[in-house]
């Protein structure tokens, strides 16, 4: 099992990535390859994330009316759930439907992690290890071993000034802000709003323990990621509509 | 249900992303330290962080651990850096192999500090470092420079070492003080550098070969450059560097030149540093293959293939002579005594465990540290193992 992932998912994104690095300027070869990877990346699963943001999109159109339901419906909850699925179907929308996509990108993402990981070869061993997946040829033997310098990073060691963590933790909260619904039950308000502040802060501490050159694909990712919706979605979404919504004599209204 | 969802997929980047940090993505240094033998004496540091002396003869008898004053074991840990997984110190990784110098052990650590220690004080147990003992630590107090992985190099009362910060160090042997510095040589050194009639060559991850003066460090007008880095520490022998590329090939440069006497194609990277013996060069390769060139022409003269016997093995730590034999151990545990005339199998020993170290002979025994941490004396003559010794002992 460890070598067919190896085989199809590891290597590749890891010789793709030393490949790429090659053909960089050496002084910023690896951080260049990890943002150019990323992109690539993003772009080959952009029919999937498209899907997996027109379900998002779909599932928060029918929060109203499924708030009316609920309201309706409340206390008898196999009416609820009949309704629900009524709902679904009209709609045309599966409930589940936005997490396949998610779930067909996921080993991408974590062979992309572990390629980062392995082409930094921070010790010997992680050196000899990395012998163990590469290809032949010039172009992967020409580049090694990366230069781990990147700007003011050094990419196999965690970022001592926090910056990282800083832009990361805040590309990740405008990332949420702008695809998280404001839920109308004030019971939800608190979770939904410590669940938006706590995934930020979360990768926020993770870049202090990993290697820097993680985190600069996660901000990679999370800058992609929030260029896609405000070009699908046509805006900042919930992000704007958020802010909008405390302004004075606007309370409780959605923007549009 | 959102939320449950959310939650769980936190809960699960949680899970991977720790995971992938302290268990899987990149390994931990450990450190693969080689063996020296010095006065009957077996210098050595251990898996979990030891510099220790060994008496073999007094291992083979099975005596306790230490059976006298030449035995002792010198533990050093190292604050953990950021949030850790672990304890808040950690043991020491050593990669490099200690050099004696009238007794005392001198040995680069992993974690950027250099120690020369006395067996004297060691065997007392006393705080480190004893000065009156002739014990220091570079830089001092908690002070450290970056990763070393190479062995020290001493000679006329000099100490050279290479850094990952791409300088080669000099130290004064008695003090520990710092002679000089040399320029950042491109990127990491994780080299043994070499020493010349008071030049040091030095193979870099950059693709050069450099000639420092081993009096003030100044780069000598002589360098080697390659498109390729050198993966394998320098070895010297005529006039003619012998090391290995990330291109998988083994260069033999003679110096003075700007292109190389020959290249040879392996089937993988040249990671130890080959040995060179009466005109014949004897280079291990992670092909599992170990290559008999002649050192003029880079003609193969035999090459003996240890996945024959073992799948995929590879050869990480540098052969050695006994006599007429050529003494090679693989990554897989395999020791392969072969005939250095035609690269005939003479005997075989399996120690089981995976050998990254160098390899060490005494009295026609050959010492091996293998990854399980623990100390072999191999006689590759009856092909067996002599005796073992736990190096977890405290």
């Amino acid at each position: 099992m460890p070598n067919l992932w190896n085989l199809i998912i590891q290597d590749p994104i890891l010789n793709g990535l030393i490949a790429l690095s090659s053909i960089l300027p050496k002084e910023v070869q690896f951080g260049l390859a990890i943002i150019i990877l990323t992109i690539i990346v993003r772009l080959i699963l952009t029919p999937v994330t498209l899907r997996q943001l027109k379900s998002t999109k779909a599932m928060q159109d029918m929060q109203p009316k499924m708030q009316e339901l609920q309201k309706k419906y409340g206390k008898n909850k196999q009416k609820l759930q009949q309704e629900t699925m009524k709902l679904y179907k009209e709609a045309g929308v599966n409930p589940i439907g936005c997490m396949w996509p998610m779930l067909i990108q996921f080993p991408v993402w974590i062979g992309l992690y572990q390629s980062i990981m392995k082409a930094l070869a921070t010790t010997p061993e992680n050196l000899l290890d990395l012998s163990r997946h590469l290809y032949s040829g010039e172009i992967i033997s020409r580049a090694l071993p990366l230069n781990s310098h990147f700007l003011w990073l050094d990419l196999s060691q965690p970022d001592s000034t926090m910056i990282l963590a800083v832009l990361v933790g805040v590309s990740m909260w405008v990332q949420q802000k702008m695809t998280t619904a404001p839920p109308a039950d004030p019971r939800q308000q608190s979770t939904s709003g410590m669940m938006t502040i706590m995934m930020p802060f979360m990768f926020g501490i993770f870049c202090m323990m990993f290697p820097s050159g993680l985190p600069l694909f996660w901000l990679a990712s999370n800058i992609i990621g929030i260029a896609t919706q405000y070009v699908v979605t046509g805006g900042w979404g919930y992000l704007r509509r958020t802010s909008t919504q405390t302004e004075p004599g606007r309370t409780g209204k959605r923007a549009r | 249900m959102k939320n449950k969802i959310l939650i769980c997929i936190g809960f699960f980047c949680f899970l991977v992303l720790t995971s992938g940090g302290c268990v899987g993505g990149q390994q931990k240094p450990v450190g693969f330290s080689g063996i020296t033998a010095y006065d009957e004496i077996l210098y050595l540091g251990s898996v979990d962080g030891k510099i220790m002396a060994v008496d073999p003869a007094a291992r083979k008898e099975d005596l306790p651990f230490p059976s006298s004053t030449a035995e002792w074991s010198f533990s050093y840990t190292v604050p953990s850096k950021g949030i850790s997984c672990g304890s808040s110190s950690v043991p020491i990784a050593i990669y490099g192999t200690p050099a004696v110098i009238d007794g005392s052990v001198c040995i680069g650590i992993y974690e950027g500090k250099v120690f020369m220690i006395s067996p004297e004080a060691r065997s007392q147990n006393l705080d480190f470092p004893q000065a009156r003992s002739g014990e220091w630590a570079y830089p001092k107090a908690d002070d450290v420079i970056e990763r070393i992985v190479g062995s020290p190099v001493v000679a006329d009362g000099t100490v050279y070492i290479c850094c990952s910060d791409g300088r080669v160090y000099a130290l004064d042997t008695t003090y520990g003080d710092e002679k000089w510095k040399s320029e950042p040589l491109g990127e990491k050194l994780w080299v043994t550098p070499v020493l010349r009639e008071q030049t040091l060559y030095v193979s870099a991850f950059d693709g050069h070969i450099y000639a420092l003066s081993a009096k003030d460090g100044s780069l000598l007008p002589w360098d080697f450059e390659s498109e390729v880095g050198f993966v394998s520490s320098p070895v010297l022998y005529d006039d003619t560097i012998f090391v290995g590329s990330f291109d998988r090939s083994l260069y033999a440069i003679k110096i003075g030149d700007d292109k190389p006497l020959w290249t040879f194609p392996g089937g993988y990277w040249f990671w130890a540093a080959p040995v060179v013996k009466d005109g014949v060069v004897y280079a291990g390769c992670l092909d599992g293959k170990v290559y008999a060139l002649d050192s003029k022409a880079g003609n193969v003269l035999w090459e003996f293939d240890t996945k024959k016997y073992i799948e995929d093995d590879r050869i990480v730590s540098s052969p050695v002579f006994v006599d007429d034999l050529l003494v090679v151990a693989c990554e897989s545990g395999e020791v392969y005594a072969i005939n250095i005339a035609d690269g005939m199998l003479v005997n075989k020993v399996s120690i089981g465990h995976p050998i990254r170290s160098s390899l060490c002979v005494q009295d026609d025994i050959v010492y091996i540290r293998s990854q399980d941490n623990y100390l072999y004396a191999v006689d590759v003559a009856k092909g067996k193992i002599d005796w073992e010794f736990p190096l977890t002992i405290e």
